[in-house]
């Protein structure tokens, strides 16, 4: 936050420094213009063709000096703020990084085909997130012309969310049904889930509605193999139905993050039977940049500083490794703790007999003449290459 | 916090530049009152010289200058009145980047609203550059970021842009009249052009007189550089404009005005110290980048994985020009729960060389199906003794 504070601190002086030289000005006007005017009604009580006397043309003489004086301190006034405004700008610029052209992949994201790409990868972002017109306003600024059948399914998606939050689980019980073949084969605790919350809602009515309550309980019985605790749980709540649930142990049934959780669980089976990310890809992408950009402009300063620029050139790899942290790793990769390598097809990971894993390359340098034989560099453990093992992580 | 140094730049110094600039027009406000004053004061002091000098002559000059003074006054307190406002504005941002940070905690990751607010802030500035003016406003009106983002500015842009697409030069001249300083230090070619295209379209509607007329006034002064291009163009004087022929056809191609919107459009943005790459690229590909594995672009679709940003269709594209992440560490994750393989959850080899953690729910199911284990990726049954346990340094 230092480069906020130090900005911060150069505004509250400017600030200051404002509200002194306008009350400066203002004064110095003020005092001013009413000595004038007091002069002037003296003069006034003389008769106007009178000739002016000499020691009147003095005072007036006086008056214009003074006025001429008065005006350049005000506009010097103001001048003088040129200073503070200018220091202001540049602090900006000192704490704040304003040109990162360097690390720029010049014309990845130009053309109209690229373009195109990206416009829609944003108009999902904002379907995604039920915003219709916005999502429709981009539809047609950038002239992407998305048909109705690549809207629907995050039409869809939304609109039992939206449902959801609302406490609403009718379209999602209807949307779990029609997919339920699916989600079976998922393990998809959703429908179960489903009909639990909207269980819980009839309890919550109490004893008058026991008798829906009962006849409820029947569509929750094919689950059982897969719920057979919860199930459990929620009959048991009904010993209380009479006295009020709320009162009792099971009063942990009506905890709102029972509907958070079915949000979540709708998210991620909806996504994943769409074929669509859980988070925005957008979202993640920007945000994991936020966490990149600034290490790479770091060592982007550090490398033209010492001019080797040149090494950014081949742009296969980033010149640093940046770590995002775990919500970011998606896929698993092995560097090669000897060759400090990442594993391909080529060079997979190999276990060996004690565990530790290297890649083959590595392996193969570490055997000696031809007999197939070789020490694990981390411990004692002797074998030969033949008892290694490729792995897939 | 090195997120908010190396993103916000422009967040802060176009408001500065507009402070700057309304400076620069307070300055010559109270300047142009204060040489009013200046002349009157000449004036009475011309009077001064007649000696037959009356009270009223006096009186009546001296009224004026109070006259002249009240107005300084109150031009001066309405100036300072509207950079304190254009100072506001760069408080009111600097308080929404200190809203990242919670007090006492440094280096955590922002919160979620104030993310999505970063991110609904890229794609404003995104936007307008696009020229995607109603998808713009939409969002900041959605998102209630118009005062943190620089829409007044791209509005304005956006009036001389219309113009221009219509033909209309008039609003564009007048902005470079305003900037006409600034704009000679960046050695802007924009008015010259846009003089240029006047010619022709004068040539265009056969009014040759005029063009000579016009010539005469504004290509008089041209620049040393631009001599060739204004003899290019009077050349045209000596052709007719429908003569499929012509040999100045480039010239008169409608698409050049489409040229100066874009020109204006790029020096509106140096003019305001904007890059010329959008901080929302500049992330994005960082972003893409650091998430960029070899496995996203592997032929095997088991490979990708479906929350992965470069994994999904578009964005894959869009990175294939980008480089890859850097990596010498190994990050491992557990692929059926995408969860971290570490010492909490240690990775696991089934006898077909696939590695999993140990919290998996294959392994932990094993208790209830007679130690029974499915590979998820092979299908193959495995007991749960015959796990063995992998080390990765």
């Amino acid at each position: 936050m230092d480069a906020c504070l130090a900005v911060d601190k150069e505004l509250e002086k400017l600030f200051e420094k404002y509200a002194s030289a306008n009350e400066r000005g203002q004064q110095t006007l003020d005092e001013f213009v009413h000595s004038l005017k007091s002069f002037i009604s003296e003069l006034l009580e003389r008769p106007p063709d009178e000739l002016v006397s000499e020691g009147a043309r003095i005072a007036i003489a006086a008056f214009i000096e003074r006025a001429r004086t008065v005006t350049n301190s005000v506009s010097t006034f103001h001048k003088d703020l040129h200073g503070s405004v200018s220091k202001l700008g540049k602090t900006i610029d000192r704490n704040f990084t304003s040109d990162f052209s360097a690390i720029i992949t010049e014309g990845a994201f130009d053309g109209e085909s690229r373009q195109r790409l990206l416009n829609e990868v944003i108009c999902e972002h904002f379907l995604r997130q039920g915003l219709l017109d916005i999502a429709e306003s981009l539809n047609v600024d950038a002239n992407l012309g998305l048909s109705q059948e690549r809207k629907e399914p995050f039409l869809e998606l939304h609109r039992i969310l939206e449902a959801l939050r609302q406490h609403n689980l009718e379209p999602a019980l209807e949307w779990a049904e029609i997919n339920r073949d699916e989600l079976n084969k998922r393990n998809s605790p959703l429908e179960f889930k489903l009909h639990r919350l909207r269980f819980i809602e009839l309890i919550k009515y109490g004893s008058i509605k026991q008798r829906e309550v009962l006849q409820y309980a029947r569509k929750l019985a094919p689950f059982a193999d897969m719920h057979m605790k919860d199930m459990q749980l929620l009959m048991g709540s009904l010993l209380y139905l009479n006295e009020g649930i709320a009162n009792s142990t099971y009063s942990f049934l009506f905890e709102d993050s029972s509907w958070a959780e079915i949000c979540d669980i709708f998210t991620r089976d909806a996504c994943g039977l769409l074929g669509l990310s859980v988070e925005s890809p957008l979202s993640v992408g920007i945000n994991a940049g936020c966490k990149a950009l600034p290490p790479l402009l770091s060592i982007r300063q550090v490398m033209q500083s010492r001019q080797v620029a040149g090494v950014w050139s081949s742009k296969e790899e980033l010149p640093v490794e940046i770590d995002l942290g775990q919500d970011y790793r998606f896929h698993s990769i092995f560097a090669c703790p000897i060759l400090r390598q990442q594993s391909t097809e080529q060079n997979p990971p190999m276990r060996l007999t004690c565990g530790h894993v290297i890649s083959k390359d590595a392996l193969h340098k570490l055997v000696v003449g031809s007999s197939n034989r070789f020490k694990c560099p981390y411990c004692p453990v002797e074998m030969t290459t033949g008892e290694t093992k490729q792995i897939y992580f | 916090m090195a997120d908010i140094k190396t993103l916000e730049h422009s967040t802060l110094k176009v408001p500065y530049e507009l402070l700057n600039k309304q400076f620069r027009g307070s300055q010559k406000v109270i300047d142009r009152e204060a040489s009013k004053l200046n002349t009157t004061a000449g004036e009475l002091e011309k009077k001064f010289q007649d000696p037959r000098l009356t009270v009223r002559d006096v009186t009546s000059a001296l009224s004026t200058m109070v006259d002249n003074l009240s107005m300084l006054k109150r031009k001066a307190e309405e100036s300072i009145q509207e950079e304190l406002g254009a100072s506001r504005v760069i408080k009111r941002r600097l308080e929404h980047l200190q809203e990242r940070d919670t007090p006492g905690i440094k280096d955590l990751t922002p919160p979620t609203w104030w993310q999505k607010n970063r991110l609904d802030r890229m794609l404003v500035e995104y936007f307008l550059r696009a020229g995607y003016y109603s998808s713009a406003l939409k969002l900041a009106k959605h998102s209630n970021i118009e005062d943190l983002t620089n829409i007044d500015l791209f509005m304005t842009s956006k009036e001389i842009e219309d113009a221009l697409a219509k033909s209309d030069t008039k609003p564009c001249l007048s902005w470079c009249v305003d900037n006409r300083s600034k704009l000679r230090k960046m050695k802007s070619t924009l008015e010259f052009n846009v003089r240029k295209q006047e010619f022709v379209e004068l040539i265009r509607e056969d009014k040759r007189l005029d063009a000579i007329r016009h010539a005469r006034k504004y290509f008089s002064t041209a620049e040393q550089t631009q001599v060739l291009e204004v003899q290019k163009l009077m050349g045209m004087l000596a052709f007719s404009s429908d003569n499929p022929e012509n040999p100045y056809n480039d010239l008169l191609d409608k698409n050049n005005w489409q040229k100066l919107v874009l020109q204006f459009r790029q020096e509106n943005f140096k003019l305001h110290q904007l890059n010329s790459t959008s901080v929302f690229t500049a992330t994005l590909q960082a972003g893409l980048s650091a998430l960029k594995t070899l496995h996203c672009y592997k032929d095997d679709a088991n490979l990708r994985h479906p929350d992965c940003p470069v994994c999904s269709t578009h964005l894959n594209e869009l990175a294939q020009p980008l480089p890859f992440a850097h990596c010498t560490n190994s990050k491992l994750v557990c692929s059926i729960t995408g969860t971290a393989l570490n010492e909490h959850n240690p990775p696991m080899m089934l006898p077909n060389g696939r590695i999993y953690g140990l919290k998996a729910s294959a392994f932990s199911m094993a208790a209830v199906n007679d130690g029974r284990v499915v590979c998820p990726r092979t299908r193959e049954i495995y007991h749960v003794d015959n796990l063995e346990k992998v080390f990765v340094m």
